[in-house]
């Protein structure tokens, strides 16, 4: 049974444009979403429209099923994107995602949703060329389901308890897959504790990204020099709160990658290469880096050939949180 | 805010310190959380937002907010 309040309206035009109005959106038009299309999206993900998701207490929401299937259609998801969506709204809301802080602090940081599993294939989310941008349904609307569900549920809108100064474009929508299939290393999620053939969502606190450009380097040492001297030049964010579980999530694409398969290096030799130079303490121009342990460092195979960097996201204050997708 | 409106129902008498540019989201919390009179006391510029001040300037706030503090206390007490 719906718990939502129905508006009825005479037009398509009408209703995209009330729900403009009423600054229910992104600022973007929306997809209405329907008492119909809202029940076929639980209905997909075996939801219940009163069966709670998680919480913020600390602006009184409590954010339940039907709330994120709403904001799922609203974003121009397919139904089959229901499950994605439902796991990262869970991941969102596990006390160390940190949603209160995440999605109202003054860096505006933004929340990259990294898709493992078959289901990258089924729903064809990007994980090559251009996968942090615009151009494929799947990547677009998960990613813009998540940041209506931080703002029409959480209560992140902007001047209210969304506090960005500037804010960023990732804001609009950030959800890429990990490319399992060029990769020669182990997948997140499997690195994380799940079985290969289980789908997950892994969402991750973005404050900054940079890029760890490097064409000169030949070697994996190389590489790994480069991407130490960009996350140090940044920093990692922690705090007593979080303790150790602080972490920065590296997205490397083809070229550097093909220096580490030709050597045979796995993540755990990259991260342990990594953790001493990252967390040495920071010097002129370096801002601390608070790595509590090497496993806080995550790496994902992803992007297209060209280019050879690694984009280094340096989180907010909050641990990136994996959670299965319940495919009904 | 929301720290201090918690301490105060966990019965630790509490004052919030928000700068100036924040009063709007500090409005929202007391509201949302159902003490819309909750007061708080602010720091205004020169001193920046996000509190990476020297220890005279430091010192400088807490001359200006220390009696502020007291009041609050007081009041939110009554």
């Amino acid at each position: 049974m719906s718990l939502a309040q129905e508006l009825t309206f005479d037009t398509y035009d009408e209703a995209v444009e009330s729900y403009l109005d009423r600054g229910w959106t992104d600022g973007l038009p929306i997809v209405p979403p329907t008492p119909e299309k809202v029940a076929a999206f639980l209905d997909y993900a075996g939801l219940s429209a009163d069966e709670v998701l998680g919480h913020v207490p600390t602006r009184e929401v409590t954010v339940n099923a039907e709330h994120v299937a709403v904001n799922a259609v609203m974003a121009g998801c397919k139904v089959e994107y229901m499950p994605v969506v439902a796991a990262a709204a869970r991941a969102l809301l596990e006390e160390k995602a940190n949603c209160h802080s995440t999605t109202g602090t003054l860096s505006g940081a933004a929340h990259a949703v990294i898709v493992n599993g078959p289901i990258r294939n089924e729903l064809d989310i990007n994980c090559k060329a251009g996968c942090f941008g615009p151009g494929w349904r799947a990547n677009a609307t998960i990613g813009r389901a998540v940041r209506l569900v931080a703002r029409n549920v959480c209560r992140a809108i902007p001047g209210f308890l969304d506090r960005a100064t500037y804010s960023t474009p990732a804001r609009y929508s950030f959800c890429f897959g990990e490319n399992e299939e060029d990769s020669p290393w182990t997948p997140l999620h499997v690195e994380r504790g799940f079985a290969p053939e289980q789908s997950t969502v892994t969402l991750h606190s973005v404050m900054y990204m940079t890029s760890a450009r490097d064409s000169a380097s030949r070697d994996p040492a190389g590489v790994l020099d480069s991407i130490s001297r960009t996350v140090r030049a940044m920093g990692v964010t922690g705090d007593r709160w979080l303790g150790k579980d602080t972490n920065v999530v590296l997205v490397m694409g083809m070229e550097h990658m093909r220096y580490f398969a030709e050597a045979g290096w796995s993540k755990k030799q990259m991260r342990e290469y990594l953790f001493p130079k990252l967390t040495a303490p920071s010097g002129k121009g370096e801002s601390p880096v608070r790595l509590g342990k090497d496993d806080g460092i995550l790496i994902v195979a992803a992007g297209g050939h060209g280019m050879s960097e690694t984009w280094v996201l340096h989180p907010h204050l909050a641990w990136a949180i994996t959670k299965p997708i319940d495919l009904a | 805010m929301r720290d201090a409106i918690e301490m105060e129902w966990s019965g630790v008498p509490s004052v919030a310190i928000i700068h100036e540019a924040m009063r709007g989201s500090a409005n929202s919390m007391r509201r949302l959380s159902g003490v819309p009179d909750y007061d708080f006391i602010t720091v205004d510029y020169p001193h920046i937002p996000t509190a990476v001040w020297s220890d005279d300037e430091v010192r400088e706030v807490a001359k200006e907010v220390a009696p502020k503090v007291v009041a609050a206390l007081v009041k939110n007490r009554g």
